[in-house]
């Protein structure tokens, strides 16, 4: 189903009345029934893939947790106790790598293989790659290593599972949600809440503002700036590069908008995603603010189990040794932090220009963790005070360039065309007149729109460092004026948004 | 206990290291000083922090680091 839609409001709409409705032991059923309609919607045959995978995991994680309740015999002696133990461990173990490598395998399949294999060994109608794959392989990694390292016990009731893997909100684009803390929204009743209901409405039209009037516009732009970059002075590229830095923010924090939005009407709170990233002063701090549920996935089931495991550990020590102890000291972070952004490039495309974008973001990480000493140095020469308005904006600035030009690579239409714009960006010198300052730029009208949408949302950043501006606007606004801008919101959706949405894809990171 | 706040002067210079009670949750401790106070516990008392014990409550202040280092000292 398209998110971007009349059908999808009428969806929710729908979802909402029926969920309060019914008793509320019956609404984890009703999102269940939801979530399943809504995937059906996208392919009645991947349906079949989810449930068989669903399954899996929860037997899986099922016999997990039954292997750790085993026992030795009453009266067994210290050996025999240490060997049972000893098994144990070994078949929990076991049961996880089977359940890892069917849950990656099954990833990789889709994203890795058929892609490339498909198209030569399986007809065109069977190549269906099931809805939000990556997300709930995701998910079900999480779960079942978190029933392994015991933090969660093991879901005894099938369908809950089921809801929590193909749960429609995060089903396509996040976020990723861990089973400990969703489990609790999803399955608790909810009573119905004005303050969370218009709450939820005012967010969901704010998505849908920042998607349709400036995400949809500004891509209209960016896919000539990509098409015809070649042409364009120096400059004219580098305020395209930023744009498309802008787009894609608008587009995936739209989207979660929209469906943090909807599970808040819901009284269900989804993790969130993303928290200011462009205020971000330094690469490291915007990816713990940019998808803030992938990093924190990357984090746990791949950073800190290569971080702390015995051939790292021994590495360090051993480099230790042999290079002196600052060497040392980060060898065991570094080493995760490749694979971790080797990881996350592959996660978000196969091409070459993908993988190139990951390791970039991981130098640039890996590089200020070991030239900190050096940092440190140059701002006590050149005075620079970590507090002083300056400095900040100097390492906002540098942030936000910096990582606009590394989003761009991979995105223009392969590795060979990022780096040809790079090029461009820096030789292309600069435009004969102002007139020719945003080439790519055809619907002015709309531009216009989208900028003065950039201009709120980066107004409503601003405010929200002070707190929720939906709270704050219920203290300062009478609820009439909250009515007015919630219509103009929406008369801005009818009016600019539906316009630039006709010809516009879908969202971005659904692809992933 | 004495050559733990030793290492945790060394990760965490600004922190005041016998007294703190929220070395994650306050964010003093991020995810490379973690590792490579995980790295300098493991070297100096000869045990092995795996991820089970990778958790907040282990890390929040230096009594619970002890705690954990004493408890898995005990259980070798």
């Amino acid at each position: 189903m398209n998110i971007i839609s009349a059908y999808f409001v009428l969806f929710c709409a729908g979802l909402v009345v029926l969920y309060y409705a019914v008793p509320r032991k019956w609404q984890w059923p009703v999102l269940l029934a939801a979530s399943l309609a809504f995937y059906c919607m996208g392919g009645v045959k991947a349906i079949a893939f989810v449930l068989a995978a669903a399954a899996a995991v929860f037997f899986a994680a099922l016999g997990i947790d039954r292997l750790a309740s085993l026992r030795p015999e009453e009266g067994a002696d210290a050996g025999s106790r240490a060997a049972f133990k000893k098994s144990i461990k070994l078949r929990r173990r076991l049961v996880l790598t089977a359940a890892l490598v069917f849950c990656v395998g099954m990833l990789a399949f889709f994203k890795l293989l058929v892609p490339r294999a498909g198209a030569r060994f399986l007809s065109a109608d069977s190549l269906i790659v099931p809805l939000g794959i990556s997300y709930f392989s995701f998910m079900s990694v999480s779960y079942l290593c978190d029933v392994y390292y015991k933090k969660i016990k093991a879901e005894k009731n099938p369908l809950r599972l089921l809801l929590y893997i193909c749960f429609f909100p995060h089903i396509t684009q996040g976020p990723i949600s861990v089973y400990g803390e969703l489990s609790g929204e999803l399955f608790r009743e909810h009573a119905f809440s004005y303050d969370s209901f218009s709450n939820g409405c005012m967010r969901f039209i704010w998505g849908f503002f920042k998607k349709t009037v400036v995400a949809n516009a500004l891509a209209e732009c960016t896919s000539v700036l990509f098409a015809e970059y070649r042409g364009y002075s120096g400059l004219s590229v580098i305020l395209g590069v930023f744009v498309y830095s802008v787009q894609t923010y608008a587009d995936f924090s739209g989207y979660m908008d929209i469906m943090c939005g909807l599970c808040q009407t819901l009284d269900i709170k989804l993790a969130e995603n993303f928290r200011r990233p462009f205020f971000s002063k330094s690469v490291a701090e915007y990816w713990r603010r940019w998808h803030i549920t992938l990093g924190a996935w990357f984090k746990n089931y791949v950073y800190y189990p290569i971080a702390v495991s015995g051939w790292a550990q021994k590495l360090g020590r051993k480099c230790k040794q042999l290079f002196g102890r600052s060497f040392a000291k980060n060898l065991p972070a570094t080493v995760a932090l490749v694979a971790v952004w080797f990881l996350t490039g592959l996660w978000h495309g196969t091409g070459a220009g993908y993988i190139v974008w990951g390791l970039l973001n991981g130098a640039v990480i890996i590089i200020s963790l070991w030239a900190e000493p050096v940092y440190e140095k140059l701002r006590t020469r050149f005075k620079m005070k970590d507090g002083a308005f300056q400095t900040r904006a100097f390492r906002t600035a540098r942030t936000f360039i910096l990582i606009s030009f590394l989003k761009v690579l991979p995105d223009v239409g392969g590795l060979k065309d990022g780096l040809g714009l790079w090029k461009r960006a820096f030789t292309g010198g600069m435009p004969s007149g102002l007139s020719g300052l945003l080439p790519f730029v055809s619907d002015k009208r709309a531009f216009a729109a989208a900028m003065a949408g950039v201009v709120l949302m980066l107004i409503v950043s601003l405010v929200q460092r002070r707190g929720s501006v939906r709270e704050l606007m219920k203290q300062k606004l009478p609820f009439a004026a909250r009515i007015v801008v919630f219509a103009l919101l929406t008369l801005a959706v009818i009016y600019f948004g539906v316009p630039a949405s006709i010809d516009a894809g879908g969202f971005m990171y659904a692809q992933f | 206990m004495d050559r733990l706040l030793e290492i945790l002067r060394d990760v965490a210079p600004d922190a005041d290291v016998e007294n703190e009670t929220g070395f994650i949750d306050s964010g003093i401790l991020d995810s490379f000083s973690l590792i490579n106070l995980v790295s300098q516990i493991n070297e100096t008392f000869g045990v092995e922090l795996g991820l089970e014990q990778l958790v907040p409550g282990n890390f929040n202040s230096a009594a619970a680091m002890w705690n954990m280092i004493s408890r898995l000292l005990e259980e070798e």
